[in-house]
């Protein structure tokens, strides 16, 4: 398993380098660069053709492609991620700065959706055919089906403006000080992110459930005279386990990347809503870094995702 | 044959490439067809639906008041009018024009949908699509000297102008300035009277001669004044302090604003603009931001149509009879928020140093770069001019000094990045306490302030540009008590809140159709 582990991290690096490459030419084909986007159109008349250059000189644009792609990629190699275009602040303090927001909702939304999910999606095959799976089929149905950004406005209209129980968005308010003060902001986005990816496992971790226990080994158990509880958590719970690991292990990526829709709707800090902003400014330092740990953080859950199957179900073999 | 097809294809490469690079005859530059284009829109139908009633049919570039001309032809729509003006003109129906906007709101997708309509009523094809990009470039790039050929490929762009002076509105259609507008002497001469006077009486006239050409030649088809919509909640209170532009900044009288107590019986306001990531320096936008409006002062202040109303910084000042000097007298110990003496000294390096920032407000760009020279005797500061700006007075109740002592030594060009703007220093009425950068920003009264300790204990400023999305939800929530919108939809839901206000402000912020009138369009 070691040699796997070392040869998959290997692997990441000219992946990397790769899919850096083509988002800095995505980014490079987009129409505009950072200065036109700092210019308001309705006084872009008044800046003399000098004083762009001026500004694309003082920002590396004036460069070719090449050249900033490799002055770039140097940096990074040199761990340093460069600052931001627009305002100038370090791409590491923003990252940091924005990361524990996005970690906190998403960790959140990651535990509660997992357990509630496998409880209900294992609750819903074992009592298949029955009003309860019913029920949670269409809930199942409606989680997949409905925007999260709908969601989310209905819980704000709900609970924050006709309940007046929790805030209607934001992260932090004057005067908060601990986790514990400002959990009241995370309740509402953390829950609206938890039922969409709730769905999702509930109906992955029901057919996987479902199909355990059409197999043999079950029916061994069974005509041992185990105890139905044991049958169906010990035996066939571990082996559903496969395919909803590998659905979590996916989501793994949005710890780092955020949830871009939640993070605008509940005006929540996150790196998501970062990144969106970087896109549309054309701040390609921000851009690429965000993006490259996005990429690290979706090779590296596909390797936690392979390695966890492998644990999980002992006929998986890591080669 | 093969030697055909090679001449053939050669034929085709050749024509091909001669039809890419020709220039194509622009009608647009018919006067007949501009007019036959407003004639066509009925613009009270669609301020009336589309608007819902919140915006003003626009006859004239230059907002309603004392500046208006008389008697201008309104072009009310009159389709047959329209369609005897194109006959007239012999206007070639098989044209499609090509109409650029840079909006991204569904309003102006509506809006365009409507113009198509009712251009194609009258015969006249157009496509619309959205600038992407270099909107600036794409808008404004300026022709070779002397060319009939413009350098922008569109036909006509619809845009806004939001002046700050009145002269914006008509110094870009001056020769050589302009991506739509050909070079003009008597367009040069008009333009050279109203800029040529500081006696407004003068200054009024020569606006409304110009208006009346332009009323004419149409160098922009106005559509509407967009006014602009001041919201606060009822639990606050300005006290007479009066309402006006609120996109610049102009004597709001802060200090006496109150604020009922809160559960924990603080007296706090919440509004919106604060910064995402860095605070926006005030020398583009100069009253757009929270910051800037709470927590910077200027030498003069305005009243709410923005005439300079007085001292702010300068306890008084005086201009010369010819309109080429200006001396300010500032206030004896006057301080930064950290306690550090705001002198002249700030005022002169401020002003040196924003010739040199690029993308300036180019009403500040204008009387900056008419200033001869400037010199100090103690507290007092002359500036004389090598060329009249009428503005003058209006630039420095706008313009905000910013502290030389953290800001000396900066590189121009980048201005923005100086790690000033994440907590920065101000000289207003409230100074900030406490940033969390895209959380919030916390302002409480500056308690060295000459004109008084506010009486509002604390201002909290939640993200969000010019334009916020949240207005509607943090309104509802209780969570935003002042700040102002352009939103036609923003407005009729403020409006249903029983806990808000909405005051409108008419504002010099015209949309208009840019009309492109060279002989010939590049391709």
């Amino acid at each position: 398993m070691l040699t796997f582990i070392v040869r998959r991290l290997l692997i990441t690096l000219p992946m990397m380098l790769v899919i850096s490459f083509l988002v800095y030419l995505g980014l490079e084909l987009t129409p505009g660069d950072a200065v036109s986007h700092m210019i308001d159109p309705e006084v872009a008349n008044e800046v003399t053709p000098e004083q762009l250059a001026q500004l694309r000189a003082a920002y590396g644009l004036d460069k070719s492609f090449i050249e900033r792609y490799g002055i770039w990629l140097v940096n990074i190699v040199q761990g340093n991620f460069g600052h931001s275009l627009s305002g100038g602040v370090s791409i590491s303090a923003i990252v940091l700065d924005r990361l524990p927001a996005t970690l906190e909702l998403s960790v959140f939304a990651l535990l509660f959706s997992t357990l509630i999910g496998c409880v209900l999606g294992t609750i819903s095959a074992l009592r298949r055919g029955s009003a309860t799976d019913s029920t949670l089929t269409v809930v199942g149905m409606l989680g997949v089906s409905i925007p999260e950004f709908f969601f989310g406005l209905v819980a704000i209209l709900i609970f924050a403006l006709h309940l007046n129980w929790l805030p209607v968005g934001g992260r932090l308010m004057p005067g908060d000080e601990s986790f514990i003060d400002h959990l009241p902001n995370i309740i509402l986005p953390g829950i609206v992110l938890s039922l969409m990816m709730t769905a999702g496992v509930m109906r992955y971790s029901r057919s996987a459930m479902l199909d355990s226990l059409s197999r043999e080994f079950i029916r061994t158990a069974r005509s041992k005279g185990l105890p139905e509880w044991r049958i169906n958590l010990v035996h066939g719970f571990r082996v559903a386990l496969t395919p909803v690991v590998v659905l979590i292990g996916f989501r793994l990526p949005t710890l780092i990347g955020g949830s871009v829709i939640i993070e605008e709707v509940f005006q929540w800090p996150g790196v998501g809503s970062e990144f969106i902003e970087a896109v549309r400014g054309s701040d390609y330092p921000l851009v690429m870094s965000i993006a490259l740990m996005s990429v690290f953080a979706v090779l590296m859950a596909s390797l936690i995702v392979d390695v966890l199957t492998a644990l999980i179900d002992p006929r998986v073999r890591l080669g | 044959m093969k030697k055909f097809l090679a001449m053939a294809l050669a034929t085709a490469v050749s024509l091909s490439s001669t039809y890419a690079w020709a220039d194509r005859a622009n009608q647009l530059s018919d006067e007949r067809v501009r007019q036959a284009i407003a004639y066509a829109i009925d613009m009270d139908t669609i301020v009336a639906t589309l608007f819902e009633g919140k915006a003003i049919v626009a006859d004239s570039m230059i907002p309603n008041g004392g500046y208006k001309a008389d008697g201008l032809e309104r072009y009310g729509y009159d389709p047959e009018k329209a369609r005897a003006l194109l006959k007239d003109a012999g206007w070639d129906d098989g044209q499609v024009l090509d109409v650029v906007y840079y909006y991204g709101d569904q309003l102006t997708a509506d809006l365009m949908v409507a113009l198509q309509a009712y251009l194609g009523d009258v015969g006249i094809k157009m496509t619309y699509r959205k600038l992407e990009g270099d909107v600036g470039g794409q808008l404004n790039a300026l022709p070779d000297s002397g060319s009939n050929t413009s350098a922008v490929k569109w036909d006509i762009a619809y845009g806004a102008k939001a002046a700050l002076a009145l002269q914006e509105y008509y110094n870009g259609y001056l020769s050589g300035k302009s991506s739509y507008t050909p070079g003009d002497a008597d367009r040069d001469a008009l333009i050279g009277r109203i800029n040529g006077t500081v006696d407004v009486a003068v200054q009024k006239e020569a606006f409304k001669d110009f208006e009346r050409y332009e009323n004419k030649v149409l160098s922009d088809i106005p559509l509407y004044y967009q006014q602009l919509f001041i919201y606060e909640s009822k639990r606050m209170s300005r006290n007479g302090g009066q309402y006006g532009n609120d996109q610049f900044t102009y004597d709001w009288n802060i200090v006496n604003w109150t604020a009922e107590p809160n559960d924990k019986g603080k007296k706090v306001l919440y509004t919106n603009t604060a910064p995402s990531q860095f605070f926006d320096h005030p020398w583009l936008n100069p009253g757009i931001y929270v910051f800037s409006k709470i927590g910077l002062d200027h030498l003069l202040t305005a009243d709410g149509s923005l005439a300079p109303a007085g001292g702010q910084l300068a306890e008084s000042y005086s201009v010369s009879d010819d309109g080429m000097s200006v001396t300010f007298d500032m206030r004896d110990g006057l301080t930064w928020h950290d306690g550090k003496p705001l002198t002249v000294a700030d005022v002169t390096w401020s002003i040196e140093t924003a010739k040199t920032v690029p993308g300036i407000n180019g009403v500040f760009a204008n009387t900056f770069d008419s200033i001869k020279d400037m010199s100090v005797d103690g507290d007092k500061l002359t500036i004389n001019f090598s060329t009249l700006d009428p503005n003058m007075l209006l630039t420095f109740s706008q313009f905000a000094p910013l502290p030389k002592h953290l800001l000396e030594g900066l590189n121009p060009a980048e201005f923005q990045q100086h790690p000033f703007w994440q907590n920065p220093v101000g000289s207003g009425p409230f100074k900030i306490a406490e940033v969390q950068m895209n959380d919030f920003v916390r302002f409480v009264p500056f308690e060295n302030y000459h004109g008084g300790v506010a009486k509002v204990e604390e201002i909290v400023a939640f993200p969000s540009g010019e334009n916020d999305g949240n207005v509607i939800k943090n309104a509802s929530a209780g969570r935003l008590d002042f700040g102002f919108t352009k939103s036609v939809a923003d407005v009729k839901s403020l409006e249903e809140m029983e806990h808000m206000r909405v005051i409108p402000a008419d504002i010099p912020y015209t949309r208009s159709l840019r009309i492109n009138k060279f002989a010939n369009i590049s391709e």
